[in-house]
């Protein structure tokens, strides 16, 4: 037998052992082969996407390999570390060292290979059921499996050097144990870890203050720039948390006898202390990246909200907006009739004049417009029409919140610069126009009345006494994204500009081509980063296996029932499990707090269904994620 | 009356090499009986105290426990009458590293779910005979050996068991411990009347004992009493080994020609 041979039989004979590690091996490349299945996908290149979403991708995909090389890593060392007393006995014959790295480097490219092999031919079978998804989710009409070398090609690349990069670093960064530890197990060397108090509390301090600062933030805005501190907070306090308050908090339940020794508490509080003393940094890592995916998670559903609240923010398909002296006016709606009869988009024209005056009441500018107006485009809109006598006026909502604040607002004014009495006494039960296109103080005025405005305000702060707003109620409104004025885009950005142009299936492709993106990014990373926090939890509880696999032999031979067993090892598998990950659940929480009350501002949409749903996916993950390594353990523990 | 009653045992191992390690084998323990189960390797001692101990069945023949038999006991039960009749101790002490020694010692109770007045009190009774006082808040690992073996006895006796089983107790303790704790078994099995089965082939421990039990590739092979002076037994029991040990000594031919 050769020494290659016998590390080809030690893979092969040992496969049980060797699953684990070759299972999470086998996903990553299937992962990654499916992205890059994706991203080299000749529909995608040119088309809907764009070059933006290819240098995305690309991103996506780096970080994608550099987490894949850590996460390998660390399961290697795990794995090894579970294997020490093998080692030991290796060592113990006389093998060099030398040659027990040559050893591990040929297992894990035996390894490497072969989950590369299998991960590519899983990836490529699934790579259709994958496209299909993603045309769902883009809108696309057809994205076709194809066969190209390159996928393969980077993805082999990728991952052998990952393997040869993963086998030499993990033999030269483990500590080089005496045989005699090795022979014993590496997982019984007691750590002489002591927490600190004031660690412990700076720990608890950390993670408060960053929770305050970004709801601090959020409600007080010009401080916005203090948010940079909040993940500088927040991981220094995690890491804190699991190195040394969970100790100390152990420790306090420890010394109480009426709490620690009660029936099962007694042994868990112990192995959880055991636990934490020997693995506080791979908690530390298992919460950060788990708050990565969720939040990641979190914002995708918040932007998918975005999307599907967008149709009811604009209803309109094109607003044209021009002063009342602006000379391009007829030659740009003539333009735009011409463009939307060209693709053939019916289409509604409504032309409204708006007239800014001074409420007496609140000495404020009110932007008034005309009741027949207003008809022609709730007539189009299929609405419900406003009848208004002289003397009548009716305030138009910006909201639907406004909606509910103005319901049973009565107002007595008058129009300071024509001196016409108003009573505004109802509100239009609708929102009719898309945010920013009028000003927050509208209200429309009966024909009658409207006549009479001759005067316009007299304040010199405003710039357009009188407007022109020309509405174009289409409905395939997603379909107007190419329809511009033929005029250098940037003139209308300037802000003494006298028009402008709102065009709702321009900004909504922009928005969907940036939310197709983010969706792919954030499914592939989420999916990988969920993976691997729960591995290495897996791996974790591998490498302590024979500890515990001796502990539970003398627990049963002392009287454990087998019920009693798996309630033991429900207790020594919750808190490794839940505290990461409720720890990380919390940190999005409080930020999607945040975000919610930033972005209710701004674009005043809510978040909390879409947020909760996909947290309550999330938590539905790890519990399944949960009661599959449970059921794996109390496996491993009872043979 | 006998507290441990066992007939016509046998296991057989099957598998690949069928084998038979105990064979039709009958003893009885009476009640405050410190007994010594000796033999050479391989003569089936630890699957004897298994099968007493009930985490293995054998194969034919009958144990009764004060009447019980435990195997045809259902499962749960079966750990039930385990945690509350029987305590173990063992060669490699098999203390729990994570707990203290304190810990170690009430962890019978707290799985029992005892009140904690009950738990205190029996501690500090068990901690005082046992001299654990010092201890009580270390780890196994910052122990000497005698003082681990201390707390698994400490362990097997708190919960108040009717028959602790002892698998070579001394066998990795030096001479002074090794006589520290065999006196301090012997002790609590006159004081207490706690009944001890101990297996060893070690013949000073067994000279501490009541009675020696010997067995053989599986057979009872012979039994001697307790002398009045522990010398006289220590001797008895070697000659008996010597008999026992191999081929040479047993089988010197009885008729030698002229």
């Amino acid at each position: 037998m050769t020494f290659r041979q016998f590390a080809y039989r030690n893979v092969f004979r040992n496969g049980r052992i060797y699953a684990a590690f070759f299972m999470a091996s086998c996903f990553s490349v299937a992962v990654f082969f499916i992205y890059s299945m994706l991203m080299f996908h000749p529909n995608l290149g040119r088309g809907v996407l764009g070059e933006v979403s290819l240098v995305g991708m690309a991103g996506a995909e780096v970080i994608l390999v550099l987490f894949t090389l850590f996460f390998l890593f660390y399961s290697m060392s795990a794995f090894l570390a579970a294997r020490s007393r093998e080692f030991g006995i290796l060592l113990h014959l006389g093998m060099e060292r030398r040659q027990l790295n040559r050893l591990v480097f040929i297992e894990t490219m035996v390894i490497g290979i072969a989950s590369i092999v299998i991960g590519i031919i899983f990836g490529f079978s699934f790579s259709k059921f994958f496209f299909m998804i993603v045309r769902e989710m883009l809108y696309l009409e057809h994205l076709p499996l194809y066969l190209s070398w390159a996928p393969f090609l980077l993805t082999i690349g990728v991952f052998t050097s990952a393997f040869v990069i993963i086998s030499y670093l993990s033999v030269s960064f483990s500590r080089e144990y005496k045989v005699l530890d090795l022979l014993r197990g590496i997982d019984q060397i007691e750590t002489s870890f002591q927490y600190s108090i004031k660690r412990a509390i700076k720990g608890v301090v950390y993670i408060l203050v960053g929770y305050g600062l970004i709801i601090f933030t959020s409600y007080f805005t010009g401080y916005l720039a203090l948010t940079i501190f909040v993940p500088l907070l927040i991981t220094f306090g995690t890491y804190y948390f699991f190195s040394d308050t969970t100790l100390l908090l152990l420790a306090i339940v420890r010394r109480k006898r009426k709490i620690n020794w009660r029936r099962f508490r007694l042994l868990a509080i112990a192995e959880q202390t055991h636990i934490m003393k020997n693995n506080a940094k791979m908690f530390f890592v298992v919460t950060m990246v788990s708050t990565l995916a969720f939040l990641s998670v979190g914002v995708l559903a918040t932007m998918s909200s975005y999307t599907t609240q967008y149709n009811l923010i604009n209803p309109m398909g094109l607003i044209y907006k021009g002063d009342a002296n602006n000379p391009y006016e007829g030659e740009h709606i003539r333009s735009l009739t011409e463009q939307l009869e060209e693709r053939g988009l019916s289409y509604h024209l409504t032309r409204f004049v708006v007239v800014k005056q001074t409420s007496s009441a609140t000495k404020n500018e009110v932007e008034v417009l005309r009741e027949s107006d207003i008809n022609r485009l709730l007539y189009s809109y299929n609405y419900p029409m406003v009848n208004l006598q002289e003397g009548e006026a009716m305030f138009i909502p910006n909201t639907e919140e406004d909606l509910q604040i103005l319901k049973d607002k009565v107002v007595h004014t008058v129009l300071e610069e024509n001196d016409i009495a108003i009573q505004i006494d109802r509100v239009y039960p609708r929102v009719i126009f898309p945010k920013a296109v009028i000003s927050v103080n509208s209200i429309i005025l009966s024909d009658e009345d409207f006549e009479k405005l001759w005067y316009v305000t007299s304040d010199p702060t405003v710039a357009q006494p009188v407007y022109h707003l020309f509405t174009f109620d289409v409905s395939n409104w997603m379909e107007t994204k190419d329809i511009t004025l033929d005029v250098d885009p940037t003139a209308m950005l300037n802000k003494n500009s006298p028009y402008k142009l709102e065009n709702a299936g321009l900004n909504y492709s922009y928005i969907v081509a940036t939310y197709s993106l983010f969706t792919l990014v954030v499914l592939l990373v989420a999916t990988v980063f969920l993976l691997a926090s729960g591995s290495f939890i897996y791996f974790k509880l591998h490498a302590a296996l024979e500890r515990n696999q001796q502990q539970f032999a003398v627990l049963r031979r002392m009287g454990l029932t087998d019920s009693e067993l798996k309630k033991l090892v429900n207790r020594y598998l919750f808190p490794q499990f839940f505290v990461p990950w409720g720890l990380a659940l919390l940190h999005c929480t409080f930020a999607f707090a945040a975000l919610q009350l930033f972005l209710k501002d701004l674009v005043n949409i809510s978040i909390a269904k879409e947020v909760i749903l996909a947290f309550s996916f999330l938590i539905m993950i790890q519990v399944i994620y949960f009661y599959l390594i449970r059921w794996r353990y109390i496996a491993h523990v009872r043979s | 009356m006998p507290i441990l009653e066992i007939d016509n045992m046998t296991k057989v191992y099957e598998g690949k090499v069928t084998h038979r390690a105990i064979n039709q084998l009958s003893f009885t323990v009476e009640e405050g009986e410190f007994l010594a189960v000796m033999g050479p390797s391989g003569s089936g001692k630890t699957t004897l105290l298994n099968m007493i101990s009930t985490v293995d069945e054998p194969t034919s023949g009958t144990i009764l426990m004060n009447g019980v038999n435990p195997h045809q006991l259902p499962e749960n039960e079966l750990a039930y009458f385990r945690r509350r009749q029987l305590g173990f101790v063992f060669q490699n002490f098999n203390l729990l590293q994570t707990l203290t020694v304190e810990e170690n010692i009430i962890l019978p109770l707290t799985l029992d779910n005892q009140p904690l007045e009950e738990m205190e009190e029996r501690l500090a009774i068990i901690t005082e005979r046992l001299h654990l006082q010092a201890i009580l808040h270390k780890r196994p690992n910052e122990i000497s050996g005698g003082q681990a073996q201390r707390t698994a006895i400490g362990r097997a006796l708190i919960h108040r068991p009717s028959l602790i089983l002892a698998d070579e107790p001394t066998g990795n303790l030096d001479s002074n411990t090794s006589r520290d704790v065999l006196e301090l078994l012997m002790h609590v099995n006159q004081e207490q009347k706690t009944t001890i089965v101990m297996v060893t082939h070690d013949p000073i421990a067994a000279s501490y004992c009541d009675r020696v039990l010997f067995i053989k590739d599986g057979e009872f092979y012979n039994e001697i009493y307790k002398d009045d002076r522990r010398q006289m037994f220590f001797q008895r029991i070697l000659n008996v080994l010597s008999l026992l040990g191999g081929g040479q000594v047993g089988d010197l031919s009885t008729i030698r020609l002229p």
